[in-house]
């Protein structure tokens, strides 16, 4: 009996883990994506999913649509405010000679007002709708597929779908390989006449696509607060460099196995240790962080595999 | 007799000023002279503040014999009364304690400048600042979780020093502390921008391998340059906590203590301990301002005013970094001596030549 309830409990577990890693991949690849292309982490990532979020509450409370449909037009708004932050804030600031610190100074400045107009919208849905906008989750207005919460069959699907598209992109298409070239040497791409800011808006525009639709599924999960961005941002960090910040493939690989540790390592020690320790769940993203940092900088994607499995074996 | 509501006013400004102030001065240290890109401020000031929650009213409530049954967490409120009750009417030990706790936050605050040097000397650029904001973040969440420690997400008072002085006078005495720290923290640090050590700091960060060239120990200085920044950094966190006499988590996150300094500085004028003070003047004033006047927009929009706040602040900050990239008050070039002292050298030295 007792036996049963453990296996119970893990299955939602590796159920959590499971829709939290595939969130996670599409986060932290688009962060990556925006630091190969600028080289500025962008402090404002989290929270181009956190818009989204109160978009997503707006769209099912107030108009009863199921944010399953609300991905497209998320991908959009997601995209536009990334851009906005690219074409507004830092290509100026890049083409008056700014350093990195500057720039993530002016990510940080456009992620404050995000988070005004994250707080303003709830504020407003909460005082004229009379909606509940903080703490809340919208888990009843998902729908079934065989028998499972939709989000734990669909957002698998869709981070693979992402990945999948996203390589087609960049290894088939004349532009995606023109991206990919702008990416590796701006100053030769340009030679060969490739439009270096047109890809970089571009890239940016995915990025925040990317995160749009993570933040209008992610009410179907979990439980959000206009400051879910600022809390999610460490996890987002921690995978893309986990990735290497260097190589998308690295940032879903790198999603997927902060996003496991965190769910998995928790429930796990939980269960073992008690529930005190369920708090303490942003550290496990900041360990691997750190660790990754001062040992293997340049992340999964960097360590030679090869040689590495040589000296073990 | 109450203050008047103005003077109040002036007094609440004059405290936050103080207190953004010596953190931002420490940034400035780091990031302005020394060019360490720190975004995890808050772990030192989050240090000072959780190490004057945990440790002095434990001390002081062992040495003023406080029964030994009652814990200094779970029996808070009749510890900490009790110990009120002595440093009420005893001002020196008032001062003791207060000038004890403060010794012992930057100690705390040292300590964690040099755990965060183990990074600092290892890491460039933005993966530095990324680490240190991450070391940040695990401390804070140990503060907000971790009972024993704090009082977890509750908080924990603590003893007050500045209860000699009666009700209305408080925040005067307090305020008067604070800016009198304050003041001592420029000078030192002025002291230190026109010294030898501040313009070698300034000489690595411009161009590294220069100063290594020239012979300079660059991996010892960024550690002295973070022990000593978050030691002043901690300071600025312990005062916070004896102006609200006590300690919660929820008071420090990377936005208040790790964001707004780093605007303070950028928008004062990085590399310029004047430029910290005005960015830290301009930033609580507006602030303060905003909150003054927010009853009299409230009625007209339906959300909190708080948040246009935040608006304008990334607004002002995105404005700053485009047109005045160096900040209000800039860099100015180092100051050297003047030629009569060379001359006067120069004359020194050459009478031994002949001899």
């Amino acid at each position: 009996m007792r036996r049963q309830g453990r296996i119970g409990l893990s299955l939602l577990l590796v159920k959590d883990a499971v829709i939290f890693s595939s969130l996670l991949m599409m986060l932290s690849a688009g962060l990556t994506l925006t630091y190969m292309t600028t080289r500025v982490p962008n402090f404002a990532h989290g929270d181009f999913a956190t818009l989204n979020v109160y978009a997503s509450l707006a769209l099912v409370r107030l108009f009863n649509i199921s944010p399953y449909l609300g991905t497209i037009p998320a991908f959009m708004l997601g995209g536009v405010v990334a851009l906005v932050l690219y074409l507004a804030v830092l290509k100026p600031l890049m083409d008056r000679g700014a350093n990195y610190v500057t720039l993530m100074i002016a990510t940080i400045a456009y992620d404050m007002i995000l988070i005004s107009l994250i707080n303003i919208s709830a504020d407003y849905l909460n005082r004229v709708h009379k909606l509940i906008t903080r703490l809340f989750q919208l888990r009843g207005f998902d729908v079934e597929v065989f028998g499972q919460p939709g989000l734990f069959v669909i957002a698998p699907i869709l981070a693979f779908a992402m990945i999948t598209s996203l390589y087609f992109f960049l290894n088939k298409t004349k532009f995606g390989v023109a991206m990919r070239a702008a990416i590796e040497n701006p100053s030769l791409a340009e030679v060969v006449g490739i439009n270096i800011n047109l890809t970089y808006a571009i890239s940016w525009f995915i990025s925040g696509g990317l995160a749009g639709v993570v933040g209008v599924l992610m009410p179907l999960y979990m439980t959000c607060n206009p400051d879910i961005g600022i809390r999610l941002l460490i996890s987002i960090f921690a995978a893309s460099i986990l990735g290497g910040l260097s190589n998308i493939y690295g940032a879903f690989l790198g999603g997927a196995v902060i996003g496991l540790a965190e769910v998995l390592g928790t429930g796990y020690l939980s269960m073992s240790l008690g529930p005190w320790i369920v708090p303490y769940r942003p550290v496990i993203p900041l360990i691997i962080m750190m660790l990754t940092l001062l040992f293997a900088p340049r992340g999964l994607a960097g360590i030679n595999w090869k040689r590495l499995m040589g000296k073990v074996g | 007799m109450p203050l008047p509501i103005p003077l109040t006013f002036l007094v609440d400004l004059l405290t936050l000023f103080g207190l953004f102030a010596i953190v931002s001065m420490s940034l400035n240290l780091e990031f302005g002279y020394a060019g360490i890109p720190n975004f995890g401020k808050l772990l030192a000031v989050a240090g000072g503040a959780f190490f004057v929650g945990a440790i002095p009213g434990r001390v002081i409530a062992y040495l003023l014999n406080v029964p030994t049954e009652l814990d200094f967490f779970r029996n808070n409120l009749e510890v900490v009364s009790s110990i009120n009750q002595v440093l009420a009417s005893n001002p020196i030990i008032s001062v003791c304690y207060l000038l004890a706790s403060l010794a012992g936050a930057a100690l705390a605050g040292a300590a964690l400048g040099y755990v965060a040097s183990y990074p600092g000397i290892r890491l460039r650029g933005d993966y530095l600042a990324m680490t240190l904001l991450a070391m940040a973040e695990v401390l804070r969440v140990v503060g907000d979780n971790w009972e024993p420690f704090i009082g977890g997400s509750l908080g924990v008072r603590i003893p007050d020093p500045f209860r000699s002085v009666s009700g209305e006078y408080r925040p005067l005495y307090v305020a008067l502390t604070i800016l009198g720290v304050t003041a001592a923290i420029f000078v030192y640090l002025e002291l230190v921008s026109r010294s030898p050590l501040g313009r070698t700091l300034r000489a690595i960060r411009d161009e590294e391998l220069s100063a290594r060239v020239y012979g300079k120990d660059v991996d010892r200085l960024r550690i002295k340059t973070l022990v000593v920044g978050c030691a002043i950094a901690a300071i600025g966190g312990a005062l916070y906590s004896f102006l609200t006499a006590s300690v919660s988590a929820r008071d420090f996150n990377r936005v208040t203590h790790t964001f707004w300094p780093w605007v303070m500085v950028i928008v004062g004028g990085a590399g310029n301990n004047l430029g910290a003070i005005v960015g830290a003047g301009i930033f609580v004033t507006l602030r303060k301002l905003i909150t003054f006047y927010k009853s009299y927009f409230e009625v007209f929009v339906p959300f909190d005013v708080v948040w246009l706040e935040y608006m304008l602040l990334g607004l002002a900050l995105i404005l700053v970094l485009l047109y005045r990239s160096e900040g209000l008050m800039p860099e100015r070039p180092t100051k050297t001596l003047k030629y009569e002292d060379i001359a006067k050298a120069i004359a020194r030295i050459k009478p031994k030549e002949k001899t």
